[in-house]
């Protein structure tokens, strides 16, 4: 690429162009890679904190778990494919167990399940910074090369991300509006008192769909484990912005994910370009509190309150 | 009614008669712990005072803590200022309660409660601290602020030095014994009493005429201060100021410290400060990173066994001990 010498009479000349529009598609694909991530993350708050009303503060150690088991797989001589499908086998075991052992019992002490996932929470981190030690664990990508898309030059993992964060997207729309345990899951959130009188399990209708949103939340920890730095306080970023998308999409349906995902990603990363990380985090906390304050309801129902 | 508070007093009196025998008994290094433990100990006084009114739980508190810290140090480290020590807690107390106005305000007013509010104040502290990490040219980033003098100022011509171990001692457990008992009095008198009508049934209260939202939050606000004057004690006394103290680590351990001693009480979480830290340092000279792992399964048996805290451990008992009279 030129270096931008020229002078300001040429600044409008052909190559600023394709530089204009390289930009400005890098920074869509990037928003794209933070959006597919957040809305996977999201997806399995959705359900827990959303509809069950369980506040779990143990979720983003699925994303560390998921991540994890692709560095473990890895470590052990298998292929990143490989410890992207036990990624979510990882998050769905823990999300299980967590079910079980705590979060069932405390369906109706919403304060005792912050305290509880918490503990569980600080107990899987140093359970990992135990088992594997200290630093950040190195995870190679699949595909090391650039893809060329016309305007801009773009990992090819990145791509491939995206792809799989829609098609698991599609996926779970199918899931939840064909199938009939998707119908099971849709009438124990309308009314599970009802639900139970027509014969529904909704104990295991909860664990099944928390379990599910955990193992999700594994495979995006798997996809973004090449990207990030795999370390077992990792968690908590995606934990606060997943919370934020759920918080500011609405809860109850894919729009409103999608809607949230599309918010706090698309201000994230366009805002890392200009500032400080740290403190495009701090602008997008405020953006959506603000939002929260003008819209409670989610930006998605923002008219039916 | 009248028995509890007559009760609380009780331990209230006891508390400060053994705070001040303390000194006699014990050397300089051990003041020093427990000076510092107090402080940790209003820190969570103030979290009470928040928590256990209104049923609220907020997740970020240390993030007032390391405000008030940071003002405090950025104020006594700059050589222009005058009377730093004062205008510095000042500062604190200040910053902390704006902070938390502002946050508070967006909050209370747009209707966030429970669960919500919990997760926006926990995105709050991870943003602080990451604040004080990345802001370097002022915060000093990861290694933080050094140097920090001890607190001094005139009281009438005469000058108050805290840099000796027993002067220090007096000075913050006055402050924080009149700090809880201004607490306590607040949260038992009609103040508390309207609280405990918003938590119970909010749309009630405030059919009642009472402006819920303002309550919550001028409530919310006070406890900031708190935590921050907290924050700006601890600064001096340690000498130094890190993005820890603001960090998602404080705000939990400060949740702890008040589950265990008794949400509610404010009594409890300031003995629940002194004694889990006692614990935390004879764990942690034995192996660091085993700390954080108690600290979890402490939540989870919590939650399971004693939702109370440890002082209901004595109620428990004693009705345990009354069903077995009546049996007999």
């Amino acid at each position: 690429m030129p270096p931008k010498a020229c002078s300001p009479a040429c600044a409008n000349a052909s190559p600023a162009r394709p530089d204009a529009m390289d930009f400005v598609v890098t920074t869509l694909l990037n928003a794209l890679t933070l959006i597919s991530i957040l809305m996977l993350v999201g997806l399995g708050l959705a359900i827990s904190f959303g509809l069950m009303n369980v506040t779990n503060l143990a979720h983003g150690e699925f994303v560390t778990v998921g991540a994890f088991a692709v560095y473990f797989v890895q470590s052990m001589g298998g292929s990143f494919w490989l410890g992207l499908a036990a990624a979510p086998i990882a998050g769905a075991v823990v999300g299980c167990i967590l079910e079980f052992a705590i979060i069932r019992h405390l369906y109706s002490r919403p304060v005792s399940t912050v305290l509880a996932t918490w503990g569980v929470s600080l107990i899987l981190q140093q359970g990992l910074e135990l088992t594997f030690g200290l630093g950040a664990k190195p995870v190679t990508p699949p595909i090391e090369g650039t893809l060329d898309l016309v305007f801009t030059v773009y990992p090819a993992y990145r791509l491939i991300l995206i792809a799989i964060a829609a098609l698991t997207l599609l996926g779970v729309v199918l899931l939840i509006s064909r199938t009939s345990f998707g119908l099971d899951i849709r009438t124990v959130i309308q009314n599970r008192e009802m639900a139970e009188g027509v014969g529904i399990n909704t104990r295991r209708t909860y664990a099944i769909a928390f379990t599910f949103g955990a193992a999700i939340a594994g495979l995006a920890g798997g996809l973004v484990a090449p990207l990030a730095i795999v370390l077992p306080q990792m968690g908590v970023n995606y934990l606060a912005n997943a919370f934020f998308v759920v918080i500011v999409g609405g809860v109850g349906s894919i729009g409103g994910l999608v809607a949230g995902s599309v918010f706090v990603g698309g201000l994230t990363s366009v805002l890392n370009y200009q500032i400080s990380p740290s403190l495009a985090q701090a602008i997008v906390l405020l953006a959506a509190i603000v939002a929260v304050r003008l819209r409670p309801n989610g930006l998605f129902n923002g008219a039916s309150r | 009614m009248i028995a509890r508070d007559r009760n609380w007093l009780l331990i209230f009196v006891v508390c400060v008669a053994l705070a001040i025998l303390y000194p006699f008994i014990a050397d300089g290094y051990q003041l020093t712990v427990i000076r510092d433990a107090l402080i940790f100990g209003l820190f969570a006084a103030s979290l009470d005072f928040f928590w256990g009114r209104t049923g609220i739980l907020c997740f970020g508190h240390a993030a007032f803590f390391g405000i008030g810290g940071y003002i405090m140090a950025l104020v006594t480290l700059n050589d222009a200022i005058p009377f730093a020590s004062l205008l510095g807690l000042a500062g604190a107390v200040a910053g902390a309660a704006f902070v938390a106005a502002i946050i508070g305000y967006f909050l209370f007013f747009g209707g966030i409660r429970g669960s919500y509010f919990t997760i926006v104040t926990l995105a709050m502290g991870v943003i602080c601290q990451q604040a004080a990490v990345s802001w370097s040219s002022v915060t000093g980033g990861d290694s933080g602020l050094i140097g920090i003098p001890p607190i001094e100022f005139d009281v009438a011509g005469l000058p108050v030095d805290l840099s000796q171990d027993l002067p220090s001692y007096i000075f913050v457990s006055a402050i924080v014994a009149v700090a809880v008992l201004a607490l306590w009095s607040i949260s038992r008198g009609r103040w508390g009493t309207v609280l405990t009508a918003i938590q119970d049934n909010e749309v009630r209260a405030a059919a009642l005429g009472h402006n819920a939202p303002l309550r919550l939050l001028v409530t919310f606000v006070l406890s900031a201060a708190i935590a921050g004057l907290a924050g700006a004690l601890y600064v001096c006394m340690a000498g130094l100021v890190a993005p820890d103290l603001s960090g998602l680590l404080l705000s939990t351990e400060v949740i702890v410290w008040v589950a265990v001693g008794g949400r509610g009480t404010l009594l409890g979480p300031v003995l629940g400060a002194i004694f889990i830290q006692r614990a935390q340092q004879t764990i942690s000279s034995f192996n660091p990173s085993l700390w954080p792992l108690l600290l979890g399964c402490v939540f989870v048996v919590i939650v399971f066994v004693l939702p109370d805290g440890i002082l209901s451990i004595y109620a428990r008992l004693k009705s345990l001990f009354k069903g077995r009279r009546r049996a007999q």
